[in-house]
């Protein structure tokens, strides 16, 4: 029964948004879809802050003389524009973002949001595995593609999340786009 | 029961399952604020006998571990910490640390067997301060760390540091008291131990390296050095590595010989041309060249000797030290060691004293659960260092140095290579060997010290032995 229930709670069957709602399932949906839509930004925020980073670097380099070898990397104090983006990336990557999506998930047991537990769990595999790959390619450069294509994933599911639950707010409007 | 609820129910519970292990896991990283490095982690005997190590029981004190005390110093220097504003020798503003009023601080030099008295004053630190012989295999009492082996030295307040430099080499000296802000900051000096004066002077010059505000200096001044020089002329140049990442170093001008490593001569080493020699952080090289040359020094900066030597691009290729020079005996025989250590370095998500976060771990632990490798006086130990974490590691054993054995398992055939700092690369293993015979408390961690600060620290520690001090505590000790 409990196991049951479960499922249809983590499948997102079990919802018939109607008159039911109550003012709470409401708020939590709220902040699902505000969870969902800051996760999209905040993937925005870390392409804007490695390329910031890597435009200033280059800049450095190129215009006024810096040079960038080990010992600078590692004496974390480098400074040019940009330099910040680096850490941002870093420091949002593996802190904030996964926080952000683990309560992601924790807002979705409790917003009725038609596939709202799957979408939640879905990004946490994918920033999971974000993590893992922004990693992994300091030692395989090349996989630093996935780590971008996986970036476009989380974006999309973020956003499509985002919807549903702004949609699911609606259910007397559920035909028009937000 | 009706529908509402029961679900309500089961997100609460969806929700404790996957909050009380992030909880338990937080709850159970979170470091005490005064605890002492003996009660870290899990005993690691290395296959030897567990002897016991408790320290509460009576043991030999830490304190107890010095030089002679009668015994009058032979150079005796004073130095002066404070924190402030100041100019680097080639002009640039600086907020950091120095050491009698520069950073670097005063090179201090001794004849091998020397008793050296260093009484270090903090007159201006506020987060207190210490210094570590990089290097040099002191007794335990000046070693320098605090929290292990003394306390952080307060504004106001003075220590004093007393060993003999029975070992020719290049050394540096640092603060080990919140490190990885008081080293990048310039708490720092060199110090140079040479032979009794026995044949003619060769030329010797000191390159520290270190990087202040982004800027790579020689010496504590941006830009290249100059050094007179006549043609034809022999000049020995200590390369220090202050900073928390290694460094290339190659030659035009001249091929170079690497004469030692980590303080200690190589035997038969052969000079070199189009190739770099790669420089672990914290650890030294001595080259020797012949004038005019350039050392160029990562490609940031060169020490220029004489005149008329023209920069070359970095070499492609590194001096494999595994294979350079030829074999000479090494005073003990690692073939059948007493104990066998594993050092594993990894990296994985978890908890840092509350913090979340990707953190090295150390045989698959996390800090403060991490080993204490714990050895007898005469052992002859082995360790195993491997290196999976994603990022390169400067390995530094505090009061012994090791020879390497073998890389990725390739046995060494070259000169005996002793070091004290060993660049570990992601992907690679070392097997390393020394004699336990400097007994204390000693701390085996990475010389990237923001790595140490996320926890990649281990100690070695000699068992029946006793300290006081404490990491945290009323003393703010913090050594990392």
């Amino acid at each position: 029964m409990v196991i049951a229930n479960l499922l249809d709670v983590v499948t997102g069957n079990e919802f018939d948004h109607d008159a039911t709602d109550t003012a709470e399932e409401k708020s939590m949906r709220s902040v699902y879809r505000v969870l969902a839509f800051l996760l999209a930004i905040e993937v925005l925020i870390q392409a804007m802050a490695i390329a910031y980073a890597i435009a200033g670097l280059g800049k450095w380099v190129a215009d006024d003389g810096g040079v960038l070898n080990k010992q600078v990397v590692d004496s974390e104090n480098a400074s040019f524009p940009g330099v910040g983006g680096f850490a941002t990336h870093a420091i949002n990557g593996t802190m904030i973002i996964p926080i952000l999506v683990l309560l992601l998930l924790i807002a979705s047991f409790f917003a009725k949001v038609p596939g709202g537990v799957r979408s939640a769990a879905i990004l946490l595999l994918l920033v999971a595995l974000q993590v893992f790959l922004g990693i992994f390619s300091h030692s395989v450069p090349y996989v630093i593609v996935l780590h971008v294509l996986n970036a476009f994933a989380i974006l999309g599911i973020a956003i499509i999340a985002g919807r549903s639950a702004s949609v699911a707010a609606e259910p007397a409007r559920t035909s028009v786009a937000v | 029961m009706t529908a509402e609820r029961r679900r309500l129910l089961i997100a609460l519970i969806a929700t404790v399952a996957l909050l009380a292990p992030l909880g338990y896991y937080w709850q159970a990283s979170l470091l005490p604020d005064r605890y002492s490095v003996m009660d870290m982690g899990y005993a690691d005997y290395g296959g030897g006998p567990a002897t016991m190590t408790h320290h509460e029981l009576m043991g030999r004190r830490v304190a107890s571990l010095v030089a002679d005390p009668k015994r009058p110093a032979d150079v005796r220097v004073t130095l002066t910490a404070r924190k402030e504003r100041f100019r680097l020798a080639s002009g640039e503003q600086v907020d950091g640390y120095t050491v009698n009023g520069t950073s670097p601080g005063p090179v201090i030099r001794a004849v091998q067997g020397q008793l050296v008295e260093v009484v270090l004053v903090n007159e201006s630190v506020p987060s207190g301060v210490t210094l570590h012989w990089h290097g040099v295999d002191v007794p335990n009492a000046a070693d320098g760390v605090a929290g292990v082996t003394q306390d952080a030295v307060r504004p106001g307040k003075s220590f004093t540091y007393r060993f003999v430099a029975d070992h020719v080499g290049t050394y540096w000296y640092h603060s080990h008291q919140v490190s990885h802000a008081q080293v990048q900051g310039g708490l720092l000096g060199g110090l140079v131990v040479t032979p009794p004066k026995t044949g003619p002077d060769v030329r010797d010059e000191l390159a520290m390296l270190h990087v202040y505000d982004g800027k790579p200096t020689i010496n504590g001044s941006t830009g290249d050095v100059l050094v007179d020089a006549a043609d034809g002329e022999t000049v020995r140049v200590r390369v220090v590595n202050t900073d928390n990442g290694a460094t290339s170093v190659w030659t035009s001008g001249s091929p170079f010989t690497v004469m030692a490593v980590d303080g200690y001569d190589l035997h038969e080493p052969t000079p070199v041309s189009d190739r770099a020699v790669r420089l672990t952080a914290g650890g030294r090289v001595d080259l020797q060249v012949t004038a005019p040359a350039r050392i160029e020094l990562g490609g940031a900066r060169a020490l220029i000797i004489g005149q008329g030597a023209r920069a070359v691009p970095q070499p492609t290729e590194q001096l494999d030290l595994l294979t350079y020079g030829t074999p000479a005996p090494l005073g003990f025989d690692p073939s059948s060691p007493e104990r066998m250590f594993t050092y594993s370095v990894g990296r994985r998500p978890g908890f840092l004293d509350g913090r979340p976060g990707l953190w090295w771990s150390i045989n698959g632990h996390l800090f403060p659960d991490v080993p204490m490798f714990v050895v007898e006086e005469g052992d002859v130990v082995t360790m195993h260092i491997d290196n999976h974490s994603s990022q390169t590691h400067p390995m530094h054993l505090h009061g012994h140095h090791a020879v390497v054995m073998a890389r990725n398992g390739v046995k060494a055939t070259g000169s005996p290579w002793w070091v004290d700092s060993l660049d570990v690369a992601n992907g690679d293993s070392y097997d390393i060997a020394f004699v336990a015979d400097n007994p204390g408390i000693w701390m085996d961690h990475c010389h990237n010290l923001p790595h140490a600060a996320q926890g990649l620290v281990a100690h070695l520690m000699y068992a029946g032995l006793t300290e006081p001090y404490r990491v945290g505590g009323d003393a703010a000790n913090e050594p990392e």
